[in-house]
């Protein structure tokens, strides 16, 4: 890539931000006119796409899975039943309302993927908001940044995290005990904000409808079959990995997929077409478009030759660079998906741990794994960059781009400004929390 | 009125962040991709080098870069350019040469880099051809009566960091059931400095850069000796990233040009006036009767001419920058051509 590409890819990538920024044009569209744009310029050739989908082919195969499997259940009435129990536990309550939600969302994402699992409570979550008369977008907000933050609890609750922690060589053990902690407080710093960004749900009181006798079920043979598929999703996306065939969370989701269709298939309670007529392609196109862009942006090597610059400026202090990694890969996180950010940042803090001479030049290549401890605060502080920048605006995460298109499905339109309102405060608040727990892993390290 | 306000201030974090963004990620501009057409688009090319390895690469007292990496640089950007100068040289310390080629800041590294299989397989680094066969040797100061390496048993001995120098001495030592106290260095330049003061008993370093650290040393050359045993092998080769066949193969082939210049006697004199002593040979080949080898390579039909006339042939330059004509002397040696009894060899152009 020449130089005038570069500049014309940064043009390209920031006047698409800016157009949806500032709602100008419908950011499915916008992604697809950048996209379009670096085609036309010879920036993104046939070996980019391919590279592009072979990064998006994970993350929008969960996406169409679990929105599969969402829709097939919404069928079932199975959300009503569980939306009937969840009101019941908020007694009336906007803060218990908010309070269980994080509750509930928190440890479903430290297992599950993100947005599967904002696509399989977003009936239950939007039901409950309007039992209760409330505005359900801000809910669905505080659940795509909950469902975010909680991917920092595990190994394995977020791609970007479990990126960084593979290729170090940590194990789910060391990360439990290293990291698990922080994350767990990027969960609870959410709370107390509650109060001011959402006051008019924290402070509601609603009555809750009087308690009524639950429909029997028309087809239990479709609810038991509706059910076993989800858990066995569940099941899969916990111990699938682990099989002698590694069936890993795509190809659960996939598979989830394929046998809700069957179901709906066999039992003909609806057409095909109605379930594939209602997923929602727009979220998925975008996040597609978006992963082109992303690619056409790691292909300027920018982010990669950062490593050498970071050495001049800071020499070997590693809490410095832990904490210019945790601001800038936050800030990049929100504007760009968190997986490329952190492929590109790896190779960066790679090069950056070579050049300053804490590891041999075969820490260059995949499969190094003996990163001495005063190194661990660097990677810990991209995990949590990349993790919890992505809250700050609609673009930062699917999760995000997945909430923001239910709530469209249902009726309300979530603009960029609206949801930087509240993401940006509590990324804010998550980023200076991590910060302080980077600082204190670095001087435990000493 | 509230909600407006809200708006513009949350258009204004959004500006705020990208502007952010944009600023961090422009500070360093590198270039990715397809390293020819980047060079060709660029008209530079970018080459990582050392900044003080006399004879190899450094700056002379008016700020010129020279050496034998540099001139082959030039070579290499004569070839693809049509012009020796159209360089930048890029500085680098030993722990930084890989990171720079990595995040593509350089597009060739001509930095006295040994051509090892663990480079090639795990860094996934091509090395196009063997520019300099050198070896690890020790300099000791010329009045101490050590003359053999078994002396060195106990000593303390400096090694430049980031090198492979380290592990190589201690696998000597350890094989020749010796003990030996490395003393890490920064750079190779410290090494008269470190001899000199008594931190280090020896230095080892490549048997070249060792000569020239005699000529580095304050007062005379002979203040230090080099020892008679060499504990490894060195081929010192150019490296580029891997995955770019096309340009590893012009890398290659310049290097294989400027050998089969020698070979055939064509010079930086005489290589314009197209007149070989050994017609037709491999030289004729390159020279331009071969368009079709050179729009298959990507390159200028004279792009061998234009090399060896940038920096004359493999001998020229090797005397030139290393040997008689240089002031560090160094015998040819493994560096003559084949048909001398050395290892210089450039395969059959067809």
């Amino acid at each position: 890539m020449t130089d005038l590409q570069i500049y014309l890819t940064l043009v390209t990538f920031a006047v698409v931000i800016g157009v949806i920024a500032l709602d100008l044009i419908d950011m499915m569209v916008a992604g697809l006119l950048g996209v379009c744009i670096l085609l036309v310029l010879g920036i993104i050739e046939a070996d980019d796409l391919a590279a592009a989908l072979r990064i998006a082919a994970g993350p929008l195969s969960l996406l169409f899975g679990g929105m599969v499997v969402a829709r097939v259940l919404a069928k079932t009435g199975i959300f009503e039943r569980v939306g009937k129990l969840y009101l019941r536990a908020t007694a009336g309550s906007g803060k218990r309302f908010l309070l269980l939600l994080v509750l509930i969302v928190a440890p479903t994402c430290a297992v599950l993927p993100n947005a599967t699992t904002v696509i399989l409570l977003a009936p239950v979550i939007i039901r409950v908001a309007q039992e209760l008369q409330l505005d359900f977008v801000k809910p669905m907000i505080l659940t795509a940044i909950v469902s975010n933050s909680a991917g920092m609890l595990t190994l394995v609750g977020d791609p970007a995290t479990f990126l960084v922690g593979s290729s170090i060589g940590m194990t789910f053990g060391q990360y439990l005990q290293k990291v698990s902690l922080g994350g767990l407080l990027a969960v609870l710093v959410i709370i107390p904000l509650l109060p001011a960004l959402m006051p008019q749900i924290w402070h509601a009181r609603s009555n809750v409808p009087a308690e009524t006798v639950d429909a029997p079920i028309e087809r239990p043979g479709f609810v038991v079959l509706g059910l076993l598929i989800l858990g066995l999703m569940v099941v899969l996306f916990l111990i699938g990995e682990e099989l002698p065939t590694r069936i890993v969370p795509p190809a659960v989701a996939i598979i989830a997929a394929t046998l809700a269709l069957l179901v709906i298939y066999a039992v003909r309670i609806e057409p095909l077409d109605n379930v594939m007529r209602d997923l929602d392609w727009k979220t998925l196109i975008f996040l597609g478009a978006i992963f082109v862009l992303v690619q056409a942006f790691s292909k300027t090597g920018l982010l990669q030759g950062m490593g050498l610059t970071l050495n001049r400026w800071f020499g070997s202090d590693f809490a410095l660079v832990a904490l210019v990694l945790l601001v800038g890969i936050g800030a990049m996180s929100c504007l760009l998906a968190n997986i490329p950010v952190v492929a590109a940042s790896l190779v960066m803090t790679k090069g950056f741990m070579v050049a300053a001479e804490a590891v041999p030049d075969v820490a260059l290549a995949g499969g190094f794994t003996d990163w001495p401890a005063a190194t661990l605060p660097v990677f810990i502080a991209m995990m949590f960059g990349a993790t919890l920048g992505g809250n700050a605006t609609l673009v930062g995460a699917s999760a995000n781009i997945v909430s923001v298109g239910i709530c469209a499905k249902h009726g309300q339109q979530v603009s960029f400004s609206r949801f930087l309102r509240y993401g940006l405060p509590i990324t804010v608040a998550q980023l200076v929390v991590s910060a302080i727990y980077v600082m204190g892993l670095t001087w435990l390290s000493r | 009125m509230i909600g407006h306000k809200i708006t513009v201030l949350s258009r204004t974090c959004v500006a705020f962040l990208g502007t952010v963004a944009l600023v961090v990620l422009i500070v360093d501009p590198v270039c990715a991709g397809e390293v020819l057409n980047a060079v060709k688009a660029r008209g530079r090319l970018h080459c990582g080098v050392s900044a003080e390895i006399p004879g190899f690469s450094e700056r002379d007292p008016k700020g010129q870069w020279q050496g034998l990496n540099v001139d082959f640089c030039r070579a290499v950007a004569a070839a693809v350019l049509g012009d020796g100068d159209k360089v930048d040289f890029v500085p680098l310390k030993a722990s930084n040469r890989f990171p720079a080629l990595q995040a593509r800041i350089i597009d060739l590294l001509v930095r006295n880099t040994s051509w090892t299989l663990t480079c090639e397989a795990v860094l996934k680094i091509q090395f196009p051809a063997v520019l300099f066969y050198d070896s690890q040797a020790f300099l000791v100061p010329a009045e101490t009566d050590i003359t053999r390496l078994a002396e060195l048993n106990g000593a303390t001995v400096c090694v430049e960091k980031g090198t492979t120098h380290l592990r190589n001495l201690k696998d000597y030592f350890r094989t020749h059931e010796m003990s030996v106290n490395p003393l890490m260095i920064d750079s190779a330049s410290e090494f008269a400095a470190a001899l000199l003061d008594g931190r280090c008993s020896a230095c080892t370093a490549d048997a070249s850069q060792l000569a020239a650290t005699g000529l580095q040393a304050p007062g005379t050359p002979l203040a230090f000796r080099i020892l008679p045993e060499r504990i490894s092998k060195k081929p010192l080769s150019p490296a580029v990233w891997g995955g770019d066949q096309e340009w590893t193969t012009i890398v290659r082939w310049v290097l294989y040009a400027l050998i089969l210049a020698e070979e055939e006697g064509v010079t930086r004199d005489n290589v314009t006036t197209n007149v070989s002593p050994k017609p037709p040979g491999d030289w004729l080949a390159l020279s331009g009767e071969q368009g079709k080898l050179a729009e298959a390579m990507g390159v200028r039909t004279d792009w061998a001419v234009r090399a060896v006339k940038a920096v004359g042939n493999y001998g020229e330059m090797y005397e030139r920058n290393l040997g008689r004509g240089s002031p560090l002397k160094i015998e040819r040696g493994p560096n003559r051509l084949w048909t001398e009894g050395g290892l210089m060899y450039a395969p059959p152009v067809e």
